[in-house]
């Protein structure tokens, strides 16, 4: 056992800290530091993806012939750390951490050629169309049909929750290819281009104002056959190869240490009673508890990802990674909300709004009660709190 | 002990049941938005003639003189549609203060004016918490105060006619009352996450004239501090309200909701979240009888009965709202299902006039001093 990072660690953090410095726009961070929404604006995205790709740095967990950096895992963990203390939009995740690789494990030759560098670059964005209104939890049950008729797939249904269609240029699509056959064998993993005709997108108007999530309906969509990713009926199991892929994601330890330091820097900036927040037992004995669980949920992120033995399935692992980090993202979000008391109760709308000039309402306040709100769905989204409870019951103690 | 309605008090709860139902739902509280100032006056209108703003005000200044239980009453009906008129801040509060502020014709005057619902008054209380902002001070000048500061969030103002201010005054607190749009006097408002409006108020050398200046001293304190509880009693009625029916809702939604060939409300992970929902509702209501015994009586005891109901219900605001949404799964964080509306009006139900963690520091000097 050794539990240090050793020197060539705090060496390679150094440097991924001072280059980032150095690429990121200032008007890009300043804006994301300044978000209402809770996923940065995808132009800023964009942006930045593109700057990365040139540093040879937007997809660094991709094997290196498909543009990935060679980094070991703690090291791409150092690199994301710092990307989001230096507040930097974070990956499209649904690009680079599923669909990409996704297509360079099963994809074609085809498909990676013409996938994988607009991903790399930031030009094309993806979404997921897994849920339907009917198959949440159920995920099984999805109906969202495929017919083959020669060279293309028909497809009819509809997806909902589909973060992001309404700007995005791609879904990566579970659909029914065969709705006679074994049930294990019916689900099939399309790429679907959202601009084609056919296809409707409704926003939905969330709990925080935003309309990120949609709602995706499929009237007689045309794609081409071409576009099923690698085996017909073997949508299960490309799906499950992203669950065990990626197994650190869901604890969302970046975005968390993130708002820890906000929650802190709001510690400081709100009075109450005549003296700075923080010194108010009530409100800093919560953050000092809270602090404490978010050094144990860093420290259980680094085991999964050293893929420690544990003598528990490792799945059992990144359930705990979910659990325990979507409990995180609603306490100190809560914590947040209570800091500004009354104020956390006005209504920003849904659009960022530029720098503050009014000193009642300092720019570390928009956006926190909006945050909260949306992050509610933490419990819910990539396996709901009850369902990661039943499962780990199951995985790592048999019951 | 007898916790059974009376007469006057059942035929309040009909007929706020009544209007509540009729007045209420996605539609009208979308519609709300676009209201400019966040009241329909309609309702409003309505609601005057049903006695409402008069309720609680003295037979003696034209009131119907009622004690606060039935006030709580009403206001848990209220509760339940998400109904954010602003009742609280003029007939609960600010016809408390006037009542024990004014005396004889003023008293008589101002009560009967909020009891029709011709005015409209809201509290600005609340300071800046952040630096590089100053708090509200008065001055004596020839012929009454001048007024110089700023007031944050005060709830309801956007669409009051006159604000209660509170004040530093040589060394001391007081309490003017000023019609809303005087010279001198510039309202930033804004919405609330539930629908309702609030707004910054900045005093530039605003005059007020001499009778302005309503109460000063020790019963400046004191009779805030009594119309501020009272306040809170009724926004705990209101949450309780608010949280049996979210409690109904997410019940009925779960009996409806199918996943892996069944209603969700049969897995038990979903029971026990319901269960937990109904234990601090129930937790909830209780708490506010509570603090409704102790409501007229000794004032620090008025004041710790106020805090332990208002922590309470917090916390069971907070258990209701979070499973509510959780069952409701992807839906429970849209705008389009009812669900997150109770969420967002409980969150304001327990910050307004203090919330969770600031009642329970009250409650802990309580315990030390004990
Ligand atoms: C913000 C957000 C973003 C999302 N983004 C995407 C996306 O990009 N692409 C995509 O495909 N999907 C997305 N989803 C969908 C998400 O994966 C589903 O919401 C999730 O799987 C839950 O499904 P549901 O909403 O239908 O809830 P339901 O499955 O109906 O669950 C409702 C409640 O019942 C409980 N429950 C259900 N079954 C059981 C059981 N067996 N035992 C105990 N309790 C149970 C759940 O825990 C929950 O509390 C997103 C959701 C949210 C909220």
């Amino acid at each position: 056992m050794n539990l240090r990072f050793d020197e060539r660690d705090e060496a390679f953090r150094q440097m991924v800290r001072s280059r980032i410095a150095q690429i990121l726009p200032w008007d890009i961070s300043d804006r994301h530091r300044r978000l209402l929404a809770n996923t940065s604006h995808l132009h800023d995205q964009r942006r930045w993806f593109a700057i990365l790709d040139a540093e040879g740095w937007s997809v660094p967990a991709w094997p290196v012939e498909h543009g990935g950096t060679g980094w070991t895992a703690l090291q791409r963990f150092i690199f994301e750390d710092e990307m989001y203390a230096a507040d930097a939009p974070e990956f499209h995740w649904i690009g680079s951490h599923m669909v990409g690789p996704v297509l360079y494990t099963f994809g074609s030759k085809a498909q990676c050629d013409r996938f994988l560098q607009p991903i790399r670059d930031g030009r094309e964005i993806w979404a997921q169309g897994f849920s339907e209104p009917n198959a949440g939890s159920d995920l099984a049950s999805l109906r969202t049909q495929a017919r083959r008729e020669d060279d293309v797939y028909i497809v009819n249904g509809s997806k909902i929750w589909t973060s992001g269609a309404f700007e995005a240029d791609w879904l990566f699509c579970l659909v029914k290819t065969d709705t006679q056959g074994k049930p294990q064998r019916s689900v099939s993993c399309l790429l679907i281009d959202l601009r084609s005709p056919g296809i409707t997108i409704r926003q939905i108007r969330q709990i925080n104002n935003e309309a990120h999530l949609c709602e995706v309906f499929f009237d007689d969509v045309r794609v081409p056959a071409e576009n099923l990713v690698g085996e017909e009926g073997l949508g299960w199991t490309y799906a499950k190869f992203l669950l065990d892929h990626e197994r650190t994601t869901s604890s969302f330890i970046f975005w968390i240490k993130r708002e820890l330091t906000r929650t802190r820097e709001l510690g400081r900036t709100v009075v109450r009673n005549g003296r700075q927040l923080i010194h108010d037992p009530i409100w800093s004995g919560r953050l000092a508890v809270l602090a404490a669980e978010i050094e144990a949920h860093e420290w259980s992120v680094l085991r999964v990802l050293s893929e420690e033995s544990s003598g528990f399935p490792i799945t059992a692992a990144a359930s705990v990674l979910k659990v325990k980090g979507s409990e995180i993202q609603q306490s100190i979000t809560a914590l947040q909300v209570d800091a500004l008391g009354e104020q956390s109760l006005r209504d920003y709308g849904a659009e960022s709004l530029d720098a503050s000039t009014d000193p009642i309402w300092p720019d570390l306040y928009q956006g926190r009660t909006s945050r909260a709100l949306i992050t509610r769905a933490a419990t819910i989204f990539g396996g709901a709190q009850q369902i990661q409870k039943n499962l780990l019951a199951k995985l790592a103690l048999g019951l | 002990m007898d916790f059974e309605l009376s007469e006057m008090q059942q035929m309040v709860v009909d007929s706020a049941e009544r209007l509540v139902t009729a007045e209420t739902g996605l539609d009208q509280w979308h519609a709300r938005r676009k209201l400019t100032d966040g009241v329909d006056p309609k309702l409003w209108v309505k609601m005057a003639e049903l006695g409402w703003m008069a309720l609680v005000i003295p037979e003696d200044a034209g009131g119907l003189g009622c004690p606060m239980e039935d006030l709580a009453l009403l206001m848990i009906e209220l509760g339940r549609g998400l109904v954010t008129e602003p009742l609280i801040s003029t007939s609960v509060l600010a016809a408390h203060v006037l009542d024990r502020a004014l005396v004889s014709e003023r008293r008589a005057h101002w009560l009967g004016r909020i009891a029709t619902g011709e005015v409209r008054i809201a509290l600005a209380h609340e300071e800046p918490h952040t630096n590089g902002t100053i708090g509200v001070s008065a001055r004596r000048i020839e012929d009454g105060y001048m007024l110089d500061g700023q007031k944050a969030v005060a709830f309801d103002a956007p669409s009051a006619g006159y604000l209660l201010v509170t004040s530093e005054l040589e060394g001391t607190s007081a309490l003017f009352l000023v019609a809303r749009e005087s010279t001198g006097i510039a309202t930033n408002s804004y919405a609330l996450i539930d629908g309702s409006r609030a707004a910054d108020l900045t005093f530039a050398s605003a005059h007020v004239p001499s009778d302005g200046l309503i109460a000063s001293g020790a019963a400046a304190d004191r009779i805030l501090n009594e119309a501020l509880d009272r306040a809170r009693v009724a926004l705990i009625a209101q949450a309780v309200g608010a949280m049996e029916v979210a409690l109904r809702i997410t019940a009925g939604y779960a009996k409806e909701r199918q996943q892996f060939g069944q209603p969700i409300g049969k897995f038990q992970a979903v029971q026990h979240m319901a269960a937990d929902m109904f234990v601090a509702a129930y937790q909830a209501r209780s708490a506010l009888y509570a603090a409704l015994r102790d409501i007229d009586g000794d004032a620090s005891k008025r004041a710790r009965s106020v805090a332990m109901a208002k922590v309470v219900a917090g916390m069971a605001g907070q258990t209701v709202s979070r499973n509510g949404v959780q069952i409701h799964g992807g839906y429970g964080v849209t705008d389009e299902y009812v669900i997150s509306h109770y969420y967002r009006r409980l969150l304001v139900l327990e910050k307004q006039y203090g919330g969770i963690d600031l009642n329970a520091a009250k409650l802990a000097l309580c315990e030390a001093e004990a």
